[in-house]
């Protein structure tokens, strides 16, 4: 699929997102002016490093930004409605219901002092308003149906009871009890050890064919998004810099910060004698570069960069927010423009995301 | 040298070298208390059971595993930072310990440990870094100071003396000079693990004990620490023991790979011949599970079932047994459960701790693998 | 070699980003600093508690024996310049006796506290640092000691040694009141123990004593600091129950309790009396609770700086 879809085939679009934190050492701009969809049934990976913003804006599709955070600007829609002017009590309707999420700690998110089924079970009852006893067996349902052995016995078990891989899949149990459309996976199969995180990618992989659910997953590991994801977005400091289909992120990537993501780990089968670095730290988020934001770790970086990027279509339905041209080359006004022209030519050169 | 152990014979010894490092049949059980005043043994975590391996001067071993599996605690009994139960410890020729078993104590044989004064000594050659470097920096001291822990506690009083030292450490890992009085809470991560690496080095060890270096650390960042670690075992000569859970990461920088299943080492190897021809069927899922950065590449796993069983009630005969694909496939043979199977070369240099090692091919590997389905334990 | 494009990092060049990127330069104690300063009730509170201690260390001082002196002349005098809160029924300067009787209560909250300090840190560590049965033994006393009615046995420890004696208070609320500081140093250790700085320590040579002194307690002591802030509420409380029962610092010898119980005499006639020590007595535990409070927000390093 090498077609962005049109925005109104979309099952969630999130459009200029700002979702900042007002800390007293200033301004913490976590999401800036980030936009992608994701349609129905399609499973979109949202890959960074630790600090990139991948998270807060999952949190901020949920409405689960505390003080000091707040979403000062952009949209949220879910199919038809706009998630940001929904009340507090129609968006508890929509956690429990339409959108589901799962975290990297299973623990955090569990009752400890509940048993894992009556959680479920409580979950399910609210959902579809059925008698307690039937969503009870309802819960025991869930539970063997992602693979929990002797799923009667487990139910009455306790959060701390149960291995990491087993409470993983308790939250995907929870997660799906309510048939949502859409799953948010934030570094789900982070704390697992491999062999397990083979197991949830698995069982996720199942559930996502039968439930036709589109998925957010949400990683900083390069291989789980190759694996699962049909179309990726790749963050970096609170902006969306690059984003296209999964083939194309990984065989193509135009942003410089994608290629030296994907050059930079190491991968089985593949050794080399030194693995290439992206120079230097992910910037102070109280102390961003101006123009592009990774143009002092940036082996292409050029004087241009420090007017802001356009956001650029590479092909149809890839976007890189780079000044380099599609073929990598340095952009038409120059390495060196001017900053009046370097301005007005981003904004001829950015398409709507 | 004594091998009464049959899982524990100094297997896949090194080809060729001087050995820097030797462990011998290495065991720790941590005892689980309880009782009325909490004194009394009601069972044993066997976090380490049985371990035999050596590292030859200038080269990295790799100790993969999963949770569980032995591996940090096997890092910390070598640093003795935490005691054994039995077995023996050899740095640079120098005996760090030797604790016999409970068997062999009641046959006489006494324990030989080195005492506090000579171990200090033994430290300048063995050092360490730790996973978290939040966790591993002392929050309360500077740069020079943590820096230059090491010197001043072996005798570096001169405290112009000790921040040049620490200066052109700091440059050696690639920090700057102008940092030493800083405190931890102002670098990164990936910087705080260079303070880590730079503290290692102040005494200049041969031997560094890398505990999952960068697994907290971001990927662009851990490429960073992954090549300076190159550079400094290149520059300084030095040998590493390198643990980690990341197995491509143990791939590029290892020249041995020792795989850790449950307190026991299950195989051991030069690293090209483990990850092309994996002999345990442990190694193969492991390999198998990990995800590749290639989308084209979705390919069929060899997924293992259930869980890893508690170390503190491990399985009998193998330890894998429990969840082996390859047992399955033999039509469960009773050997597994009853024996526990030999650490046995089944090629120089290449030990393994299966007895149907050889049935493991393409093959049967390629029958073992599969795709979808919730997959049940 | 592949990757050339890439500078050598060790020994070469340092990448000029490195420094850009670093946060402001902050140390602990600055960040602790900043932390308090935010708490604008513990900011309060510390200009209360300074205020008070000046007082009673320099009104006495100042006054020399007006706190004691009776004279029949002065008998129930009104507030004058020299005596701002009026003259009691033996005509003693009831402003000087108030000043006098903090002076007392606060010398024996901060001297039972160092005792409690004293005792609890090395109860504590010694357990945490050594555990099995050490740490064992040690908890096993906590929880003796932590079952006796605590100030019955301060009544009874007063009564059989000496009444009216300072330092016997402080000695007995000392020796009843460690438990918390004890548990508190013991839990920090046993989870110090593990730490990995501590670790690192270890495997770098530094022997116990060096391990203990300069990476355990320092990082131990901030619930300590916290626990003990709070414990100088609690000493000057018992020690006011005590004078106040009779137990404690008797008259002549001034304490906020001892003055409470005689301006019990004059409740109807003069209920100022036992206002002005009630009062002081109040201002002194809510500072040092508020002190407390901010000092637990102040000193945890986990604890980020926000706003809102």
């Amino acid at each position: 699929m090498t077609q962005r879809p049109t925005r109104t085939g979309e099952l969630l679009s999130i459009d200029g997102l700002k979702t900042h934190f007002y800390t007293q050492d200033g301004v913490v701009k976590a999401v800036d002016g980030v936009s992608f969809g994701i349609r129905n049934g399609e499973t979109l990976g949202v890959v960074g490093e630790s600090g990139c913003g991948k998270s807060i804006t999952a949190l901020s599709v949920m409405r689960l930004i505390e003080r000091p955070g707040r979403i000062v600007a952009g949209s949220i829609r879910l199919a038809d409605r706009d998630l940001l002017a929904l009340s507090d009590e129609e968006m508890r309707d929509v956690r429990g219901n339409a959108i589901s999420m799962i975290f990297q700690e299973p623990m955090t998110s569990l009752n400890p002092v509940y048993p894992c089924g009556d959680q479920i079970a409580e979950a399910i009852s609210l959902h579809e308003g059925i008698h307690r006893r039937e969503a009870g067996d309802r819960a025991i349902e869930m539970l063997s149906q992602v693979g929990i052995p002797d799923a009667k016995r487990r139910a009455r078990e306790y959060p701390h009871q149960l291995s990491g891989g087993m409470r993983q899949r308790v939250m995907i149990a929870m997660a799906l009890s309510t048939n949502p459309e859409l799953l948010i996976a934030d570094e789900p199969t982070t704390a697992l050890d491999v062999t397990i995180q083979a197991q949830i990618l698995e069982l996720m992989k199942a559930l996502r064919e039968r439930n036709r659910m589109a998925i957010m997953l949400i990683t900083h590991d390069l291989g789980v998004i190759a694996e699962m994801a049909d179309d990726v977005v790749v963050m970096y400091s609170g902006k969306v810099v690059e984003s296209s289909d999964v083939n194309t992120v990984f065989e193509q990537p135009h942003h410089p910060y994608t290629k030296g993501l994907l050059a930079s780990i190491p991968r089985l089968g593949e050794k080399r004698h030194r693995l290439e670095v992206i120079q230097g730290v992910v910037p102070n988020p109280l102390n961003l570069p101006k123009g592009c934001l990774f143009k002092r770790r940036c082996p292409s970086a050029m004087p241009v960069c420090d007017t802001p990027p356009p956001l650029q279509e590479i092909q149809p339905g890839h976007l890189s927010r780079c000044w380099l041209t599609p073929a990598g080359e340095p952009p038409e006004i120059g390495a060196d423009a001017e900053a009046e022209t370097a301005v007005a030519a981003a904004a001829a050169l950015t398409v709507e995301a | 040298m004594e091998t009464t152990n049959p899982g524990a014979q100094p297997a896949a010894a090194p080809a060729a070298g001087e050995t820097l490092l030797r462990v011998e049949n290495l065991v720790k059980h941590f005892e689980i208390r309880g009782g009325l005043l909490g004194i009394s043994t009601i069972g044993a975590v066997r976090a380490v059971d049985g371990v035999s391996f050596s590292v030859r001067k200038g080269e990295t071993l790799g100790l993969v595993g999963e949770s569980g599996c032995g591996k940090t605690t096997l890092g910390k009994v070598i640093l003795r930072l935490i005691p054994a139960t039995s077995g023996k410890v050899t740095v640079k020729n120098r005996v760090l310990f030797d604790i016999p078993t409970e068997e062999e104590r009641k046959a006489g044989r006494r324990a030989t440990v080195l005492d506090a004064g000579e171990m200090k000594k033994a430290r300048r050659d063995l050092q360490v870094v730790f996973q978290d470097p939040y966790a591993s920096l002392n929050p309360r001291m500077s740069v020079g100071e943590i820096v230059g822990e090491g010197p001043l506690v072996h005798g570096l009083t001169d405290k112009g003396k000790r921040e040049d030292l620490v200066r052109e450490l700091l440059a050696r890992v690639g920090l700057n000079q102008s940092h030493i009085h800083r405190y931890p809470h102002e670098f990164s991560g990936g910087q705080r693990q260079r303070i880590g690496i730079a503290r290692a080095l102040a005494l200049n060890p041969d031997f560094v004990v890398c505990d999952e270096p960068v697994s907290a650390l971001d990927v662009s960042i851990q490429s960073q620490v992954l090549n300076l670690l190159d550079d400094l075992q290149q520059e300084l000569g030095l040998t590493y023991l390198f643990i980690a859970h990341n197995l491509a990461v143990v791939e590029h920088i290892s020249d041995r790979v020792g795989v850790m299943y449950l307190g026991m080492m299950v195989e051991l190897a030069e690293v090209d011949d483990i990850y092309v021809r994996p002999a345990h069927p442990y190694t193969v899922a492991l390999l198998s599970a990990v995800p590749d950065p290639n989308p084209r590449n979705r390919r069929r796993r060899v997924i293992l079932k259930g869980d890893i069983p508690s170390p503190a009630n491990p399985p009998s005969g193998c330890r894998f047994h429990t969840r082996c694909w390859l047992r399955e496939r033999l039509g469960n043979p009773e050997q597994c459960t009853t024996v526990v199977p030999e650490f046995r070369e089944i090629q120089p240099g290449h030990a393994v701790a299966c007895h149907f090692a050889e049935e493991v091919t393409p093959d049967t590997i390629g029958a073992a693998a599969r795709t979808g389905g919730p997959v049940a334990s | 070699m592949e990757g050339t494009q890439v500078t050598r990092i060790p020994g070469g060049a340092i990448p000029a980003v490195d420094e850009v990127d670093l946060t402001p330069v902050r140390t602990y104690w600055q960040l602790v600093r900043q932390r308090f300063v935010r708490h604008r009730l513990a900011v309060i509170a510390f200009f209360l508690m300074a205020i008070l201690v000046t007082a009673a260390i320099a009104i006495p001082l100042l006054s020399g024996d007006a706190w004691k002196e009776t004279s029949l002349e002065r008998i129930n005098q009104p507030a004058s310049l020299t005596a701002p809160l009026g003259y009691d029924s033996l005509g003693i300067n009831t402003f000087a006796r108030l000043m006098k009787g903090l002076q007392t209560s606060l010398f024996i909250g901060f001297a039972a506290v160092l005792v409690i300090v004293f005792i609890g840190v090395t109860v504590g560590s010694t357990a945490g640092y050594f555990g099995g049965w050490v740490d064992n033994a040690l908890m096993r006393v906590v929880d003796i000691v932590l079952s006796i009615p605590t100030f019955f046995l301060i009544l009874m420890l007063v009564a059989f040694w000496g009444t009216g004696n300072v330092w016997v208070i402080i000695i007995a609320i000392g020796l009843t009141g460690w438990t918390t500081a004890a548990r508190l140093v013991r839990a920090e250790f046993l989870s110090l123990r593990e730490a990995d700085f501590v670790q690192a320590a270890k495997a770098l040579g530094a022997g116990d004593r060096r391990v203990v002194m300069r990476h355990m307690i320092p990082s131990a002591m901030a619930p300590v600091v916290v626990a003990a802030t709070l414990g100088i509420a609690d000493s000057v409380v018992v020690e006011a129950a005590l004078s106040f029962l009779g137990f404690g610092i008797t008259p002549p010898e001034a304490s906020l309790g001892n003055m409470l119980t005689k301006a019990q005499d004059y409740f109807y006639r003069n209920p100022l009396l036992a206002w002005y020590p009630g009062i002081t007595l109040v201002l002194v535990v809510l500072a040092a609770s508020f002190l407390g409070d901010g000092l637990r927000d102040a000193l945890d390093p986990r604890q980020r700086v926000e706003t809102n």
